[in-house]
């Protein structure tokens, strides 16, 4: 079917789309790649009054560094993200994560602020924000605000963003050096949403000791659930077999998924442990390498 | 010309005499030493310009004047008896130009024991009222205006639950559709008692949706008392029938088209509920009514494969000859009887294997389910599962390779009936080109890496595919020497158009853009069957080429005249009708059609009888290569090799992508695909974002290795149907690669992750 009759706005600036939000409020949506809410006005999930439709403001795609974080606005789409140089180089887990988004063809529209802003439970960017623990920069009446993942994801598709606010960029630190990252991921079929994703980051020292690791997981609840104790298993030795092994439990322990059609709560869990050591373990042969990332 | 027999076959008991009829047409068959030129090319589609250009027209793109859109209410509950109805407010709607509901629509009978629009609803899905507006979204809206008030009735959904003894009715009488349909020949009791091996394993299978690309559906118009139905269908005729009764019209003032098709599977080899909907719709409201259903409609109640519970037992002596089967199935028929009862588990039991000692028991079952239909190889594919995977159990437990044991079991005729095959040595050289090109070996262990197990499976199949009579064919030639072919079958995406002209062009001698073939039309087309059985070609393609030869005899009488030779000693090829002997003495075929113009050349064909006391069937094995993950649970197809023999290739590329289509949705099966229904009878995945189909990432590499060998014993063609054949082994032989990989057996598709990994759990202790 058609999506119900709506009005259309395509404002060509970040105020002008403030306005509108703020005008609108609740009775407004925001139009990014429209991978996820065009389907739902078509099935009439959604019943907006007004959309407003971003992609005309050019002020809002791109990436570039600053002061060691990677700024990446809210438009850019995600197989630009795929494709850059920058964030392969500067930050590897993230260029890891979007082969995995859907298909390209859904890439090739699909923004990165779109994906954060529908804040699907089993989405891969979510992960990845929570994972190096970046910043959601968030823009409205009151001015801008950066959000960490904990704060800008409450639940099942739900954000804190506030009527009449706009997700206009997102940062992510800059990758120290002898880092290695990994994005792994089970699903139903290629392409498919993630029944688990892991996203996984290790640092290593000279000596080949870990001084840094961070993991965090997408399918597994309402949020990506970051496995701090976990990481934290490998930082301060070499991590070795076991300490893999001891992180993939603690991984397991600290989810709590639920069961649906696709895969049961122990599926979940148990594969939830499996990923994780295989995330981390490519992540430090990665580091071991000398922190570049490869292609799986 | 065709020549009608009937002969009167005396009943004997009083009751009606019966008739045979035979149309013989005297043809010599296109054996293997028969050159030919246009049959056996792989041409493209006839009609793919068409196709990927967006301009074929499917029943739901048809445009008339004044077109309304229909939709349908559905029941939202499993079983349930409506009390009342109140569809006033639906009908006030602006927009709205007809509604049907239980209240106002004519008591036509529906199912053995229903109506159209029953007051008593059997399933989540089951049709309650139906609307005509200007758009499907106002239509949409008005549905929502429907008041329904539903008494809540006992529910049972599926087999186990519906077996039980205090289970729901479905319906009154119980949920046991008649009685069980039993086979025997021998005593497989007896054999199993005294046999030195036996496997007794039970098996089951899923519930799957056939999703055809175009849902069901049609658009209906009236002109005067005369109704066009554009339907999507796989059987224009049937339709014809059906509707024509169910409306009380004369069948001539029934017309219907389907000129393009987007799948049926077997889903759309019957009439079904939307085209007489669609009909009283448009009768109503004097106005072109076009009722395609949505995807969730479509997966609720246009027919799904019936889920199954087989219990096997095989009985052989340590050399590996078997000497019993024994198979007691169950399956879920759903709620009505739309076809699905008719599914044949048993068959594969009784005629893959050489076995004297042969028992099988079916019984279906009634739920508060959607109706099970046909798809494709309709109980071949559930019964393989089952009869292929305890096959393998049995090879492993004599240590046998599985090759080696369906070789010494090898059956060379059809044991129900005591007939020969037409190709006793068909299957045998599927297993040999299988198994050659895939590098089948028995010494080979399985393979892997870490996590990653590999291993190797087969499975065999046999399966009708014979084509049968009666079906008809005309053929004209005009005056510029073109042919067109006029047939009422049709192409329900197969590419039956395409080797049907290849058939005519042949027998005509004449280039295949020169001939141009119309189907799908009652109104234009003779008679043809359902398309259903992997048939159309084998039933239609002798028709087609009877008439072309026809065509051709009077072509070159007329040609004779014209260049003072015998008919004889004329050869017609490329368009050129030349003189044995003498090459400057020559015509092209438009020098003689337009001399005798506007004379015209036409010629009748029927399909001929299929032969006396030999059993024609096809056959086929495919070997596949799996990888398992033994921490996931994932399964990946790596490869599949797929030998099957169906007769004459007609196309290559038609077969083919016949192999590489059956090949996917047995990946599907064996993988991905069930309909899952909750407690409450809901079926929580009727849409394409829940309901798993394999995607063109998830398709394996498939190598058909070709057993392109004319059968002309089965028709004047050679050639047999391959539509549903290659969909049969493949799951099987995926359940026995996995078993070669990691060591368990799963016995319920599809095989599921969780499955696996509680299989693996309990066989192999975690490492300390």
């Amino acid at each position: 079917m058609k999506p119900p009759p709506f009005d259309y706005e395509a404002p060509t600036s970040v105020e002008e789309a403030l306005a509108l939000l703020g005008r609108h409020g609740e009775q407004a949506k925001v139009l990014a790649g429209g991978q996820s809410l065009m389907p739902m006005l078509s099935f009439r999930l959604v019943r907006p009054r007004i959309v407003v439709d971003v992609n005309d403001i050019p002020a809002l795609a791109g990436i570039r560094e600053v002061d060691g974080t990677l700024a990446i606005g809210a438009m850019t789409r995600q197989r630009a993200v795929e494709q850059s140089a920058l964030v392969r180089r500067r930050c590897p887990l993230l260029a890891d994560a979007m082969p995995q988004i859907g298909h390209f063809q859904i890439r090739n529209r699909g923004t990165i602020g779109g994906s954060l802003a529908h804040a699907d439970p089993a989405a891969e960017l979510p992960a990845v924000v929570a994972a190096l623990g970046g910043r959601l920069v968030v823009r409205g009446p009151g001015g801008e605000r950066q959000l960490a993942p904990e704060e800008f994801f409450v639940s099942y598709l739900t954000t804190t963003l506030e009527p009449g606010e706009l997700l206009v960029e997102v940062r992510l630190p800059v990758a120290p050096p002898s880092t290695g990252t990994a994005f792994v991921e089970v699903s139903r079929r290629h392409g498919d949403f993630a029944l688990v994703g892991v996203a996984a980051s290790v640092t290593l020292d000279e000596a080949g000791a870990c001084v840094g690791a961070a993991v965090a997981l997408t399918g597994v609840g309402p949020t990506p659930v970051v496995a701090a104790e976990a990481a934290a298993v490998l930082v301060g030795g070499r991590p070795d077999a076991r300490a893999l092994e001891e992180a993939g439990r603690r991984a397991a322990a600290a989810v709590r998924p639920d069961s649906d059609l696709h895969a049961s709560a122990e599926y979940r869990t148990h594969v939830a442990g499996v990923l994780t050591r295989r995330a981390l373990a490519r992540a430090v042969e990665r580091a071991q390498g000398g922190g570049e990332a490869v292609t799986p | 010309m065709p020549r009608l027999h009937v002969d009167r076959l005396r009943s004997g008991d009083g009751s009606e005499d019966e008739y045979r009829v035979v149309e013989r047409t005297g043809l010599a068959a296109w054996d293997a030493t028969t050159a030919l030129t246009v049959v056996g090319r792989p041409y493209p589609r006839v009609e793919g310009a068409e196709k990927v250009t967006g301009r074929a027209c499917y029943a739901g793109d048809v445009r008339l004047a004044g077109l309304l859109h229909a939709r349908v209410l559905r029941s939202p509950l499993p079983h349930a008896r409506i009390r009342r109805i109140d569809t006033a407010a639906a009908e006030a709607l602006p927009g709205v130009h007809a509604v049907l509901g239980t209240h106002s629509a004519p008591a036509i009978r529906w199912y053995p024991d229903g109506l159209l629009f029953d007051r008593t609803l059997r399933f989540v899905g089951d049709e309650v009222a139906a609307v005509a507006a200007e758009s499907e979204e106002t239509a949409a809206d008005a549905l929502r205006l429907v008041a329904v008030e539903y008494e809540p009735l006992p529910f049972v959904v599926g087999l186990e639950a519906a077996l039980r003894p205090e289970a729901p009715p479905v319906r009154e009488g119980g949920n046991l559709v008649g009685p069980p349909k039993v086979y025997a020949r021998g005593d497989a009791e007896a054999a199993l008692r005294e046999a030195p091996v036996v496997i007794d394993e039970t098996y089951t299978t899923q519930t799957a949706l056939h999703n055809c690309l175009e849902p069901h559906g049609c658009t209906a118009t009236w002109d005067g008392e005369r109704l066009t139905l554009w339907d999507s269908t796989q059987s224009v005729f049937d339709v014809r029938e059906r509707v024509a009764e169910t409306l009380g019209l004369p069948e001539h003032r029934v017309r219907v088209i389907k000129h393009h098709m987007g799948g049926g599977f077997g889903s759309k080899q019957i009439a079904w509920k939307h085209a007489v909907i669609a009909a009283l719709l448009a009768r109503r409201a004097g106005r072109p009514v076009r009722l395609m259903l949505d995807r969730e409609a479509e997966n609720l109640a246009a027919g799904n494969r019936n889920a199954t519970r087989q219990r096997v037992r095989l009985g052989a002596t340590r050399d590996g000859t078997l000497t019993a089967i024994s198979a007691r199935i169950e399956q879920d028929t759903g709620a009505y009887l739309v076809g699905g009862e008719g599914s044949n588990t048993s068959a594969i039991y009784q005629t893959l294997y050489r076995c004297p000692n042969v028992t099988t028991e079916q019984v279906g079952v009634y739920t508060n389910t959607g109706p099970a239909v046909a798809f494709r190889a309709p109980g071949h594919v559930e019964g393989a599962f089952a009869l292929e995977s305890a096959m393998d159990e049995l090879a492993r437990a004599l240590d046998m390779d599985p090759l080696a044991l369906r070789l010494r079991n090898y059956a060379e005729a059809d044991q129900r009936r005591g007939r020969p095959y037409t190709t006793p040595d068909g299957l045998r050289l599927c297993y040999e080109r299988a198994a050659a090109e895939f590098g089948w070996r028995r010494d080979r262990r399985p393979s892997g890496q870490g996590s990653r197990r590999r291993g190797i499976g087969m499975a065999a199949h046999d399966w009708g595919g014979s084509g049968y009579p009666p079906g008809y064919a005309w053929v004209k030639l005009n005056g510029d020497g073109s042919a067109e072919v006029v047939t009422g079958t049709q192409d329900i995406g197969t590419g039956t158009r395409t080797g049907l002209t290849q058939i005519a062009a042949e027998e005509l001698g004449l280039p295949l853009e020169r001939v141009l073939l119309h189907l799908g039309d009652t109104a234009t087309g003779v008679y043809a069957p359902v398309s259903a059985g992997s048939a159309t070609q084998a039933t239609i393609g002798p028709a087609v080429r009877a008439a072309a030869a026809e065509a051709r005899r009077q072509l070159l009488e007329a040609a004779a005249t014209m260049l003072e030779a015998a008919p004889a000693d004329l050869q017609l090829r490329e368009g050129t009708i030349r003189v044995a002997g003498a090459p400057d003495r020559a015509l092209d075929v438009a020098d003689v059609t337009r001399r005798i113009a506007p004379h015209m050349i036409q010629g009748h064909g029927a399909r001929g009888p299929n032969p006396d006391g030999k059993a024609v069937r096809t056959f086929g094995a495919q070997c596949v290569e799996v990888e398992v993950d033994v921490d996931t649970g994932e399964v990946s197809v790596l490869r599949v090799v797929a030998s099957h023999e169906c007769g004459r290739i007609v196309n290559p590329t038609l077969v083919d992508s016949q192999v590489l289509g059956a090949v996917t949705q047995g990946v599907g099966f064996a993988l991905m695909e069930e309909r899952v229904v909750d407690a409450g009878g809901v079926v929580l995945n009727a849409n394409l974002e829940e309901y798993k189909v394999p995607t063109a990432p998830d398709v394996p590499a498939v190598v058909h290795a070709r057993v392109d060998r004319p059968d002309p014993e089965a028709n004047a063609t050679g050639a047999k149907g391959i539509g549903e054949p290659p969909l049969v082994p493949t799951a099987p032989a995926i359940a026995n690669a996995v078993f070669d990989a990691v060591g368990v057996r799963i016995r319920h598709t599809p095989l599921s992750r969780r499955r696996l990994l509680a299989a693996l759990a309990a066989h192999r202790p975690e490492p300390a």
